[in-house]
């Protein structure tokens, strides 16, 4: 009677969820013994402001659909129409705070399609979002005439945005606090609330979540507006860093989020996103764009490292939980 | 040449620690059409599904034709000459009529396929079998279920089989169409093909088989002639029932009503169903696949909706739309396919119990945590649940306590209308009796138990009333302590003429 009860298997799955971290570990020692740089405080502190930061919030938002089981294509789409709409009000004389707003309307929007097309129509969320992520590629071009950028003269709310990308509070720059205060929100709905676990429920088994009552279409509209409303703060965010728009950027972010959400999932239990994981993740993303840059391999070289990385930490996660499976 | 087309015997067969076939023989003689019945559990499919070499047996003799083949694999099996038709149409959705008749054997013009001929001839043989007109450039998925077994067994036929399984195959089929299909199987025996066939229904057992075979537990515990055999013994040889002690039944004065239905209709399920579900009472529902039974369930808890009539909760007329409707109304359900609708498998034995009452847990939005556990711990603890902790993933409990986990997310909603569907299948028989002592004292505190079982013996042992359907509607209203399992089944197989006015 007692064989009913399967034993815990602490010992593979420990193994498991020490993947990613160990490799953060190991990237980080073979940099800081390759480049002297890279390890000093300054770099450090340049990894998380610029290459931490913007994929950050994109991909705490990923994580979000990720646990609903589904999958956000369209971010940098959101991102980029925020920044587009933001940075054409300024140039156009408008101030700051109406200007940032409406630019997280214009990200909202594209939450909005999103959710329409896969609770509406029922639409597969890859698909939908692919769909928005190639119309939303036309729309910036035909309105940046094939894609022009847009400069903000130096001249105006200047001030204000330079604040948002580069001011510090308490020491630490702002970008770094509004990553904070988007992991609290994250950790917080999915950890604490009813609506996480629903998510939760919904991206484990959706046939459950229908038959335990709950409000698996309003869930779904909700995860995609707020990945939506966290991408157009990224993308307003890059915007204010570079001062102008320039079309089709927020696609870098993709692949970083969607990676880092996968690569976070290895080190819970249950092998689901989450908020912790996610964040090492991407950090495990910047740092090896830093360090590959220090010690000296091109751009190109970084997207197959990245790639590599992935492959690695993945292929190790499931076949370790392959050799758990058989036990 | 042998009398005997097939002959299985003494197959054994295990699931981890279930016996599915515990020494079963079943011996065919050519040209006779060879009837197989037993209740849910009985070994009907897996000793088919043997034949078929879907499954591999632990130890017996199978012989086709007199001959043991090396090995029993789908593709031998079919090489001599049996072909087996299975319950669930095993037919690929996204190919025409034809492509699908002729799936393996197509219709050639030198190297390439002849679309038009395969069409022709395909629309040509169903017509010739079935009387029916299908066109043959139609869609798998298209069809309605009846016609997907008319595609099946043409099929079949097109191999020219020397023998032929049937595994309940009018479950889905009208009246006319499975008129239609004993034809074809008499004829097919006449020119000495070999049948085996499945079914619940015992009026056609009786009216189509030469022989048949009753499976109870595992064993074939006899082979009897079905024009000579009164249905009442064949009934009773079905069932086993000397083990009362498993149904520890307490008896509750019976309430207010609490869930009435009535009049209730949905087109092509079920007609004209009515009756109340009283607080303090159990309620039985049987019926065979295609009853319509399943649909009521499913139309009480707002899964589907209804076109005729109305629900009524505590007296009052309820619209239950949706899941979410039905709960708010503390309704719960526990749905038979346990793992896909149940419980989440990967989630934890805490997260599944709360699931459906997280908003009454909450503080300031967030959720209580050390309340939620508070509540989960003494749920595990009333429901004697074996788990290694709260935390543990559903997917390492056993399914008898994985269903206690789906009662006590009910429990933990507050439900007082308790509707389950087949909430024993698979699972061992003392979790069985601890699921049948925790209905019992639900409904002591004054729940309301409606439950739908296949299983005579948990009807008779644990409910207070027991309705049967039959094609639809409700054929006999019976109080277990009245009645006999043999009257339930025979009720359920369409056996008893319907009662025309039920009380």
């Amino acid at each position: 009677m007692s064989a009913s009860i399967a034993a815990p298997r602490f010992r593979v799955t420990q193994l498991v969820r020490w993947v990613t971290p160990t490799a953060l570990i190991l990237l980080f020692v073979i940099f800081a013994v390759a480049s002297p740089t890279f390890r000093t405080p300054g770099n450090l502190l340049h990894i998380l402001v610029n290459n931490f930061t913007l994929p950050a919030i994109v991909a705490l938002g990923m994580t979000l659909v990720v646990s609903a089981g589904g999958i956000d294509l369209s971010v940098g789409t959101s991102a980029d129409i925020a920044a587009m709409v933001a940075v054409t009000l300024m140039s156009l004389g408008h101030g700051l705070a109406l200007s940032l707003a409406v630019g997280l309307g214009g990200a909202l929007m594209v939450g909005v399609v999103d959710a329409a097309l896969i609770t509406v129509l029922g639409i597969s969320p890859f698909l939908a979002t692919l769909g928005v992520l190639f119309v939303g590629e036309s729309v910036q071009q035909l309105a940046t005439n094939g894609g022009t950028p847009i400069y903000l003269v130096s001249n105006f709310p200047a001030a204000g945005l330079d604040a948002l990308a580069h001011g510090t509070a308490l020491g630490v720059p702002a970008p770094l606090w509004i990553v904070l205060a988007a992991v609290i929100v994250v950790q917080v709905l999915l950890g604490r609330t009813p609506f996480g676990r629903h998510v939760r429920a919904i991206g484990a088994a959706p046939q459950v979540a229908r038959y335990s009552g709950l409000p698996v279409r309003r869930a779904t509209w909700l995860v995609y507006l707020l990945s939506a409303l966290l991408c157009g703060v990224s993308g307003l965010l890059l915007a204010a860093t570079v001062k102008s728009y320039v079309p089709l950027s927020g696609n870098a972010f993709l692949l970083d989020a969607i990676g880092a959400v996968f690569v976070g999932t290895t080190i819970s239990r249950e092998a689901k996103p989450n908020v912790l994981g996610t964040l090492i993740g991407v950090f495990l993303f910047g740092m090896l764009h830093n360090g590959l840059l220090l010690i000296g391999w091109n751009f190109y070289w970084q997207q197959v490292a990245i790639g590599l990385l992935v492959f690695a930490v993945l292929g190790a996660s499931f076949a370790t939980r392959r050799l758990q499976a058989a036990d | 040449m042998t009398e005997e087309a097939l002959a299985l015997r003494d197959i054994v067969k295990s699931f981890g620690a279930t016996r599915a076939l515990d020494g079963a023989s079943l011996v065919v003689r050519r040209g006779t059409i060879h009837g197989l019945i037993g209740q849910n559990g009985a070994g009907k499919s897996t000793i088919i599904k043997i034949l078929g070499g879907l499954y591999q047996l632990d130890a017996g003799r199978i012989l086709i034709h007199g001959e043991e083949p090396r090995s029993v694999t789908p593709r031998l099996v079919e090489e001599l000459g049996v072909h087996i038709i299975h319950q669930e149409a095993l037919l690929v959705p996204g190919l025409t009529v034809a492509e699908a008749l002729f799936l393996g054997n197509e219709l050639r013009h030198g190297p390439l396929l002849a679309p038009f001929s395969m069409r022709r001839r395909a629309e040509a043989i169903v017509r010739e079998t079935f009387g029916v007109s299908l066109s043959g450039n139609m869609l798998i998925s298209e069809l309605s279920a009846a016609q997907r077994q008319i595609v099946q067994i043409t099929r079949a036929l097109l191999n020219k089989p020397r023998v032929l399984v049937f595994d309940e195959p009018t479950a889905a089929l009208v009246r006319r169409e499975a008129n239609r299909l004993f034809d074809i199987i008499r004829g097919l025996r006449d020119e000495g093909t070999s049948i085996v066939y499945i079914s619940h229904y015992l009026e056609e057992v009786r009216d189509l088989c030469d022989v048949v075979t009753i499976l109870r537990n595992g064993r074939d515990v006899a082979t009897v002639d079905p024009r000579t055999t009164p249905m009442a013994e064949i009934v009773s040889l079905m069932i086993n029932r000397d083990i009362h002690e498993m149904f520890p039944k307490q008896v509750i004065p019976c309430g207010k009503a609490a869930l009435t239905l009535q009049s209730l209709g949905k087109a092509g399920a079920y007609e004209d169903v009515t009756f109340t579900l009283h607080a303090g009472e159990i309620l039985g529902l049987t019926g065979l696949v295609g009853s319509g039974a399943k649909e009521v369930l499913q139309t009480a808890f707002g899964l589907t909706r209804h076109d005729r009539g109305q629900i009524l909760i505590g007296g009052k007329p309820a619209r239950i739309g949706s899941p979410g409707r039905a709960i708010a109304r503390r309704l719960g359900l526990v749905p038979e396919d346990r793992r896909h609708q149940g419980v989440a498998l990967d989630i934890s034995v805490r997260e599944n119990m709360t699931l459906a009452s997280l908003r009454g847990l909450t503080r300031f939005g967030l959720i209580d945590t050390r309340r939620e556990r508070g509540q989960v711990m003494s749920l595990i603890e009333r429901l004697g649940i074996k788990t290694p902790g709260p935390d543990a993933r559903l997917r390492d409990l056993s399914g008898g306590n994985q269903q206690k986990v789906v009662l006590a997310k009910w429990l933990s909603a507050k439900s007082d209308i308790y509707i389950l569907d087949e909430p024993t299948v698979a699972i061992d028989v003392a979790a069985k009796v601890e699921i049948y002592r925790l209905l019992g004292d639900l409904v002591a505190q004054g729940a309301a138990v409606l439950i739908l079982s296949s299983d005579l013996m948990e009807l008779q042992g644990i409910c207070d009333r027991v309705l049967v359907m039959y094609r639809g509607r409700i054929v006999r209203r019976l109080v277990p302590a009245e009645t006999t399992a043999d009257e339930i089944l025979a009720a359920a197989t369409g056996a008893l003429a319907p009662l025309d006015k039920a009380a």
